[in-house]
């Protein structure tokens, strides 16, 4: 039995398909959020499919996730990404006891208990300045690509100290910064610093180990470091962090559909 | 009860009205269409679910119409007094009076909210200095500018002390604008020296009894000053009474709400209902009835096992009031329910003495206010009723720019999970909180998931 999960988040939207009698994750998929995100993520999930030689009548349940879950019409039902991205871990990293997941609009600290269920969680609640969007912005006014920051922070050797509380504010920061000569290398060093003590913070000093770090950011080279530095705790980088809210949704499916 | 228990929108109100209606209801002088307090100003009542009962429909139009209440009372001669910051005690003292009506301007921090920041009083508030980095009572002091929400009071009575740094510096610039103010001081709940006991449970000097008492003395000759009427004890004593039926059916109601499976009320209407403890909507007896109205019907609906959230939701214990009241809709929505809360208030659920002096018993009153005590004392007395009720979660809601707010959750948060190890959220809560709906709704939802998942094991 093949089961979906379906993980439309702000920023990218991401299938994974789960067969239950192999146990294993048979496919996955992403592309850019759109205006249409229903049919986007309805062509992902037929074309993705499609490659495996199945269609939706081979899907015997599909969950959806992600901020756009409530939307998605062709979900057999929605579970938060908080949820779903624990689910995912959990079968990534069994050992996962707190959670950082950062995403394109939102981060989250999740702590599971010691049989991997989720029992707490803080996420970001007024403002992305500890999300992939100050990333993505402070990498566009510094002229440096996401790939290519873990390379530059690497470079930098006094990491620029980024005050503002509020991204639009932080960009007006970094432009002085530039202005003022400090370099590029420090600035994205210091953003990076900047996101990852901004999560410690709403997790409120909480740590369990292990400590996995998952979601879009993940990717971002450098961010596991900063992580790590701001936890004070080894950060283990969760196997394709993009896909774990989906995949946790797919389990979830596959749960629903045996009861 | 003519129809099954469910919540409604405002138009399906208006139908539903005229069914009931039609089924023999007499509405007292204050009903009508729930509807034409949108069309006049509080339009965000269009994005409310609303309990389908007549005594629901008879909470909102008692609610939604004390303005017409208090400027009917100005226009037969009574004199108005505004209690600010009073969470139930000079309400009491004012009620005691012939002649007096008392209400709460505080209440129109939810003008923003109703309004949908249609209105101007958060812009007037912000003209003076009143920021964001106010609590959103600074509405109150735009409503004041305005003159447009209620009649301005005869004399306003306002508390300070340990009450509310913000509210203080709103009250003094009030007082700046021409309105006398009768300050009365409470200090800090504490339980040094000789000490005794405090309606709920909690210790406090009898310094402090005394220091209050006097300090109400001042209020009670300044009302008696404005009825032209000294206000004895006996008189004093039969307010007591009667403010004493109110918390009774109002602990009652609470009591089959918190109780009962499925809840027979939904949790918007029970903080509106809560709020009548304090202010009695500027009529006492009439607050009365409309809670024993609501009463009948939860436990008429509690005795059929009905009600209008479905039956197995999460129980959730409420910390705070919201300032966007959509919010309670929404926990039910992500399939919570209320069943329990700790509005800022609950010390005024608690009966006054009656085997007091009536002056040294609502000094003990106001000294039980969660607001001049430790956060830990109300995270106590939170904890015990999260118990009794058999909570599930916990939601701490943050009231933007609202000092105790700061710190208080991670406080609530580590005696919660020592206590009882049920999960806590914290979110905060917005005037119109449309934009951040996803992610309220997003949190919410995650904890209703974890009570679920530690229900199945």
């Amino acid at each position: 039995m093949i089961t979906a999960g379906v993980d439309a988040g702000s920023r990218m939207i991401k299938v994974a398909l789960w067969d239950t009698e192999e146990q294993m994750l048979v496919g996955s998929a992403w592309c850019d959020q759109g205006v249409h995100q229903v049919q986007l993520a309805g062509k992902l999930l037929d074309d993705l499919l499609r490659r495996l030689g199945l269609t939706r009548n081979d899907c015997a349940r599909t969950v959806a996730t992600g901020y756009g879950r409530n939307i998605i019409d062709f979900s057999d039902s929605a579970v938060t990404e908080i949820t779903c991205h624990a689910v995912g871990v959990q079968h990534l990293a069994p050992r996962a006891r707190t959670i950082v997941e950062i995403g394109g609009q939102d981060s989250k600290v999740i702590w599971l208990d010691d049989s991997g269920v989720v029992q707490d969680f803080a996420m970001n609640d007024r403002c992305a300045a500890g999300t992939g969007r100050f990333l993505e912005l402070a990498a566009d006014k510094v002229s440096i690509g996401l790939h290519e920051l873990e390379a530059a922070a690497r470079k930098s050797a006094k990491p620029a100290v980024i005050s503002s509380m509020c991204v639009v504010f932080a960009e007006t920061e970094i432009i002085g910064l530039l202005a003022s000569g400090v370099c590029p290398e420090d600035i994205v060093a210091g953003v990076q610093s900047s996101i990852a003590s901004r999560v410690f913070s709403m997790a409120g000093g909480r740590v369990r180990d292990e400590v996995v770090f998952t979601g879009g950011v993940a990717l971002v080279s450098g961010m596991t470091q900063a992580i790590s530095q701001a936890f004070g705790h080894p950060v283990q980088l969760c196997e394709d962090p993009r896909m774990s809210g989906a995949l946790g949704a797919a389990l979830i499916a596959a749960r629903q559909a045996s009861l | 009860m003519p129809a099954e228990p469910s919540l409604i929108s405002l138009d399906q109100w208006t139908a539903r009205r005229e069914e009931l209606i039609a089924d023999g209801l007499q509405e007292p002088v204050y009903g009508g269409a729930l509807a034409r307090h949108a069309d006049a100003s509080d339009k965000r009542l269009r994005q409310f679910h609303f309990d389908n009962s007549a005594a629901a429909l008879r909470l909102w139009n008692f609610l939604l119409t004390e303005e017409d209440r208090l400027r009917v009372a100005r226009a037969s001669g009574q004199m108005l007094v505004g209690a600010m910051k009073d969470l139930g005690t000079v309400p009491v003292m004012a009620y005691s009076l012939p002649n007096i009506v008392a209400f709460y301007p505080d209440g129109a921090w939810w003008i923003p909210c109703l309004t949908e920041h249609t209105d101007q009083v958060i812009r007037l508030a912000e003209a003076a200095g009143f920021g964001e980095a106010f609590c959103p009572v600074r509405a109150m002091f735009g409503a004041f500018v305005a003159g447009s929400r209620f009649p301005l009071p005869d004399l306003l009575v306002c508390s300070t002390g340990a009450t509310c740094d913000d509210f203080a510096s709103l009250g003094d610039a009030l007082e700046h604008l021409g309105h006398h103010i009768c300050w009365w001081e409470i200090p800090h709940r504490h339980s040094r020296g000789e000490t005794i006991v405090l309606p709920g449970g909690n210790r406090v000097s009898r310094a402090a009894v005394a220091f209050v008492r006097e300090e109400l003395m001042r209020v009670r000759a300044e009302l008696s000053s404005l009825a032209g009427h000294p206000l004895n004890d006996e008189e004093l004593t039969s307010g007591i009474n009667a403010a004493n039926r109110v918390r009774r059916h109002l602990r009652a109601l609470r009591d089959v709400v918190f109780s009962s499976d499925p809840a027979p009320l939904p949790a918007l209407e029970v903080l509106i209902a809560e709020m009548l403890a304090i202010h009695f909507c500027s009529e006492r007896e009439e607050s009365d009835v409309v809670l024993l109205g609501l009463l009948a019907e939860a436990c008429e609906r509690a005795r059929a096992g009905v009600g209008p959230i479905e039956n197995g939701a999460a129980r959730v214990f409420w910390i705070n009031p919201v300032a966007d009241l959509r919010v309670m809709n929404l926990l039910e929505e992500c399939g919570g329910r209320l069943c329990g809360s700790d509005f800022m208030f609950c010390h005024a659920l608690d009966e006054i003495p009656e085997d007091l002096e009536p002056m040294e018993a609502l000094a003990r009153m106001a000294l039980s206010d969660p607001m001049v005590g430790s956060t830990e004392e109300r995270a106590a007395r939170v904890c015990a009723e999260a118990r009794r009720y058999r909570a599930e979660g916990l939601v701490v809601s943050r009231v933007p720019g609202a000092s105790h707010c700061a710190y208080e959750g991670s406080i609530i948060r580590k005696a919660v999970e020592r206590s009882l190890g049920i999960p806590v959220l914290e979110i905060e809560v917005p005037a119109v909180c449309d934009a951040v709906m996803p992610s309220l709704a997003t949190r919410l939802e995650a904890l209703i998931e974890v009570i679920r998942h530690r229900r199945t094991g």
